[in-house]
């Protein structure tokens, strides 16, 4: 809501400077926004006088002019306008001017003859919309005086941000109202003063019928008969572009000057464009009936939306835009003025799905007042007959549901109470009378009806305190008993979590939880924002593969990102960790060369985190999955749940992130991690004895796998044996014979009670190697 | 006495070896040819049998006295020898200290997820507790029960991204605060950090999806003070002892009285300049009195009770505190930016 200053100083005197008044209204809750000076746009553009007009030697359209500017020698300038004569007062532009802040005027030669200035018109000034000609000006209008000056364009306009709880505010008066009783001064309401200058005279008048009442509280219409459409006076005109609107007529300007004063939305139908008994119905819209708003548009309208129709079709939408078929034009002599309210509901669910919002239907959503509506109305029409000549009928008021204030009781001490602050009761009093309630000595309250959004008790305590200044209430602590705050073990472990993945060098990202595929089992939004954000991702690692192409293109190569956040599907969200390594870990040192990342890479992270988390019976089973490279993508389960995936990304979707390198990649699911996870493991004792250490390595069939080979030798070697480990992994086919490896084992003997005799060890070592070569086929490699 | 002359002679040959010796080895060489087992000095041990019983005790004499000798030349050779052969490997093994050091890869937190555990950590302190909820809500969870019926003028579809009529992507983390309340176990003290969605397109200063923490305090006694101290404590913890706060009155549909929260600008220190245009100050969060319609509806009797909540924008404390120029640095995942927190 624009507030012109110049405008409330009618209803209000503030005495504080510019700067403090926005401070106020910002710490009260009205923010302010933008602060715009009026009339600064018209430097060097002053009022004059045409003391000579002669015609152009060298063209038969443009007078060569002698311009009385105020100075002491008049200004040649050469103008093409048609519409004056010598002796006319004008406007004058003088060099150094800028038009509308984008027209620089400069000395100028047109046609050979040099030119000082431009007498402008009021297009050109930014006053009107349209013009012929040069402005002219009163015979009595002074010379040389700044035409902001002269025009009374000095303004400061404040641009404020008003709450959805407050239409009140979406009004001069109301704005006025607040202000002074920010300030506690003597607010004046032109409201009873306006509406008692009207003078009606008898006419046959139109009936009004509202069909349900929810939608339409109250309907009223007024005649106005013989009105000339014509410019606004200049004080009406001045009022409506303040506030950021084209003076656009006389009758038109009216309906937004009240607009603007008392924040009531006015509609003027041109009354002989009503076909037959102009008789009113405020009705639901037809599902599918077309009508042709002011805007030209044509809008396809459904039940929810409210018309006021004539028996024969809909003439307007009700309190968000009018129809074309009944609009007021230059040849308009009577006037049907509506003055109503409607439900904020269907105004705001209308306005949103036609994607039409109007200075009317932004205040029918929050709500209109229905109480003074008479008396606006009686004040447009007064003013309407003012500006526009005609006469002006009765008022036919449909008043079917009437707003009734709330009683509501202030309880002094559970206010100051709760608010922890001592405000004296008598600031209670005052600062909700200056807002508008009636106030007894008991503290019981009446709210006025034009704040809808004082309906309780706390309301008032929100007014009260705000007026009284939050700034002033003390700080404390809340003192209530004694209290432990925590983290829940989810949340401990996900920090444990986060702590593994870092130490391995992970960085942790956060990229977008919408996704561009999807199937029938993931979340579609209705309304997306684009179609790569149409789902809600099923896999953090699609999002994670668009950041490694991201860093790929801006010239990172090493590539290391973990992510812990949701994925969705129709019914469930689940937390996951996911990663991705691509390039190397790090860039070549003078002291340490990097390999890149692989399988291998992801896996040692992976079983860091398991080892971490106390893990057990970790098993990795080979898989197939989309997302990867078959042969090189593994599940990991635990006690034979599946927790998660571990793979490289596959060739062609890596092509399709346009990543020309390989990627190693997991996804972990964090319910299940945290399901297999013990937090209390019993302490391994530290081994007091020697052990024995021997290695072997095995020859074996290609498929027999280290983790078949593992199995096979612990239970082969008993309670001695207390730690096995791959050291080496050999394929030469010359040497071993084709389809077979080498697989090179550490084995640890070791006994927690003694020290181990060479011959315990050999005993054991040699059954195990008898039992693991029986079993899997495998020779020892001499 | 040809004997004793000749250990006289064996030991100062013997002597003059050790003196020359250049290294611990040779003169490891000296010792093995004179005292080792086929040593000079060894044999005449070995032969003192051969020797003239009178002359026995004056020849057994001499050879220790020159064994004696030798060994004491051996061991300060020795250790002299030792000595200069570790200074000259300490000074063989100096390296230039300036060269950097062998890589050791350590990852790093998001920033979000950084400011979001220190936020925590401030109020976890002051014994509040961390409680999470779904992101895909539902309508009542996220509007309905904090106050805001459809059609309220402070939802908007254009806002808020919808799966159906009944389900969409949380706009607040207010939701979990519903949830805490409907569990009735009283008083409440939780914070609800999470990811939140609204239909912004992402450009500097927007992300159709960020982060938010929710305070919620429920109890008997609790005041607007209380909301002002908690909170001007939690400002002072997060952006620095030095920072004022300002409270100017607001509109939400959860809290009444509600407010807006201002922290005195970082660059200026609240005399104003461009970053905060002007004011002095920057928004920081949103707050209020718990609503005593959203208390009634989650089954908590406002005569009794009462509350306050408040709203941080993580990414908000992201740009004021790190002068992050463009939120979308946020979420591209670029090394070079995560690299740096």
């Amino acid at each position: 809501m624009k507030i012109s200053l110049k405008w409330i100083d009618d209803y209000v005197k503030i005495d504080d400077s510019l700067e403090g008044l926005c401070d106020k209204l910002d710490l009260t809750g009205t923010g302010v926004e933008e602060i715009t000076k009026l009339g600064e746009g018209f430097d060097k553009i002053v009022t004059a006088k045409i003391e000579s007009k002669k015609p152009h030697p060298d063209s038969d359209h443009m007078f060569v002019t002698m311009v009385d500017v105020g100075e002491d020698e008049p200004l040649q300038i050469v103008c093409g306008a048609q519409n004056f004569e010598e002796g006319d007062h004008v406007v004058t532009a003088l060099i150094g001017a800028v038009l509308q802040g984008e027209f620089k005027i400069k000395k100028s030669k047109l046609r050979g003859v040099n030119s000082y200035g431009m007498n402008c018109s009021e297009e050109e000034l930014g006053l009107a919309e349209k013009s012929d000609g040069i402005m002219i000006l009163p015979e009595d209008a002074p010379i040389g005086v700044p035409i902001a000056e002269y025009l009374c364009l000095s303004d400061t306009v404040i641009d404020t941000e008003i709450t959805p709880n407050r239409p009140d505010c979406l009004s001069v008066v109301g704005c006025a109202r607040e202000i002074a009783a920010i300030y506690d001064k003597d607010f004046y309401n032109p409201l009873d003063d306006m509406a008692a200058k009207l003078k009606t005279v008898p006419m046959d008048l139109p009936n009004v019928d509202i069909e349900d009442e929810e939608r339409c509280p109250r309907y009223t219409a007024r005649l106005i008969r013989g009105v000339k459409i014509g410019p606004s006076p200049k004080w009406l005109a001045e009022r409506v572009t303040a506030l950021g609107t084209r003076s656009i007529n006389n009758v038109v300007d009216v309906t937004n000057y009240i607009l603007y004063l008392f924040g009531q939305p006015l509609h003027t139908f041109d009354a002989d464009k009503l076909e037959g008994d102009r008789n009113i119905i405020v009705r639901a819209a037809n599902d599918g009936e077309k009508f042709t708003t002011l805007d030209g548009e044509e809008r396809e309208l459904n039940s929810d939306m409210t018309v006021i129709a004539t028996r024969y079709h809909a003439i307007a939408l009700a309190g968000v835009m009018g129809g074309q078929n009944s609009e007021i034009d230059e040849n308009t002599t009577n006037v049907l003025l509506e003055t109503a309210t409607f439900s904020p509901a269907h105004t705001s669910r209308t306005s949103r799905k036609l994607g039409l919002i109007s200075e009317s239907s932004m205040r029918y959503e929050r709500r209109v007042d229905d109480i003074d509506i008479d008396k606006i109305s009686a004040a447009a029409a007064a003013l309407i007959v003012e500006v526009a000549g005609g006469e002006a009928s009765e008022l036919v008021d449909a008043w079917p549901i009437k707003s009734k204030p709330h009683n509501l009781n202030f309880r002094y001490e559970r206010f100051v109470r709760m608010m922890g602050a001592d405000i004296p009761r008598d600031f209670v009093v005052s600062s909700l009378s200056r807002l508008g309630c009636k106030v007894d000595k008991d503290l019981s309250v009446e709210t006025p009806t034009f704040r809808p959004d004082l309906e309780r008790e706390i309301d008032l305590y929100e007014e009260v305190l705000r007026l009284w200044g939050m700034d002033k209430v003390e700080s404390t602590l809340p003192s209530s008993s004694a209290r432990v705050g925590h983290r829940s073990y989810e949340q401990r472990l996900r920090g444990f979590v986060n702590g593994v993945l870092t130490a391995s060098g992970l960085n942790e990202t956060v990229t977008y939880s919408f996704a561009e595929d999807g199937d029938e089992k993931s979340i579609e939004l209705l309304n997306p924002m684009n179609a790569e954000q149409k789902y809600m991702r099923r896999s953090i690692l699609p999002g994670l593969l668009k950041s490694v192409s991201y860093n790929i293109n801006h010239g990172v190569e090493n590539v290391a990102l973990y992510e812990i956040g949701k994925v969705f599907k129709v019914g469930t969200e689940r937390e996951k960790v996911s990663a991705v390594l691509s390039g190397k870990p790090h860039v070549d040192a003078w002291n340490k060369k990097a390999e890149s990342f692989d399988f291998f890479d992801a896996k040692g992270i992976v079983e860091n985190l398991l080892d971490k988390l106390k893990v057990q019976k970790i098993k990795f089973k080979p898989i197939e999955h989309e997302l990867l490279q078959p042969g090189r993508a593994a599940e990991v389960l635990s006690k034979g749940t599946s927790i998660g995936i571990i793979g490289e990304v596959h060739p062609k979707i890596c092509t399709a992130y346009e990543i020309d390198k390989s990627v190693a990649c997991f996804e972990l699911d964090m319910k299940a991690l945290i399901s297999c996870s013990s937090e209390f493991k019993d302490f391994d004792d530290i081994p007091v004895y020697p052990g024995v250490t021997i290695d072997v390595a095995f020859v074996v069939d290609d498929g027999v796998t280290d983790e078949i080979m593992k199995q096979r030798i612990r239970s082969a070697g008993g309670k001695l044996l207390y730690d096995v480990s791959l050291f080496d992994v050999y394929e030469d086919e010359k040497a071993l014979g084709a389809g077979k490896k080498s697989l090179a084992y550490s084995l640890e003997y070791r006994d927690p009670d003694r020290t181990l005799t060479r011959d315990d060890v050999d005993a054991v070592h040699n059954k195990l190697i008898n039992k693991v070569c029986a079993s899997t086929g495998a020779e020892v490699r001499s | 006495m040809a004997l004793i002359d000749e250990l006289k002679t064996l030991n100062e040959k013997t002597q003059k070896l050790i003196e020359d010796a250049k290294n611990s080895d040779e003169l490891d060489k000296v010792r093995v040819a004179v005292l080792g087992k086929q040593g000079e000095l060894t044999a005449y041990l070995r032969n003192m049998g051969a020797v003239a019983k009178e002359e026995r005790a004056k020849v057994g004499k001499a050879v220790n006295e020159a064994r004696k000798s030798v060994e004491g030349a051996l061991e300060q050779k020795m250790s002299a020898l030792k000595a200069q052969e570790l200074e000259d490997s300490i000074s063989a093994s100096a390296v230039d200290v300036t060269l950097p050091g062998r890589a050791q890869v350590v990852g790093t937190r998001h920033l979000i997820s950084k400011i979001t555990e220190e936020i925590s950590e401030v109020f976890l302190g002051l014994g509040y507790t961390v409680v999470e909820g779904p992101e895909v809500e539902t309508d009542y969870y996220n509007f309905e029960a904090l106050n805001a019926p459809k059609d309220h003028p402070s939802r908007s579809m254009q806002d808020t991204f919808y799966i159906d009529s009944e389900t969409l992507l949380r706009t607040q983390t207010s939701g979990v605060q519903v949830h805490e309340m409907e569990r009735g176990k009283l008083p409440i003290y939780i914070i609800a950090p999470g990811k939140v969605y609204r239909r912004d397109v992402a450009d500097p200063s927007h992300l159709p999806q960020f982060t938010q923490i929710e305070g919620l305090v429920v109890g008997k006694g609790i005041t607007f003070g209380d909301l002002k101290g908690t909170l001007e404590f939690f400002c002072k913890k997060v952006f620095g002892e030095d920072r004022t706060t300002r409270f100017r009155a607001h509109y939400f549909p959860f809290t009444e009285p509600s407010a807006e929260v201002d922290v005195s600008c970082g660059i200026c220190g609240g005399s104003g300049c461009r970053f905060c245009k002007g004011t002095g100050w920057s928004e920081i969060l949103g707050c209020g009195m718990v609503d005593p319609n959203v208390l009634k509806m989650s089954g908590i009797d406002p005569e009794v009770y009462s509350g306050f909540a408040f709203g941080v924008g993580v990414e908000r404390v992201a740009c004021l505190k790190y002068n992050v120029p463009d939120l979308r640095m946020l979420v591209q995942g670029d090394m070079r930016f995560l690299n740096q927190f």
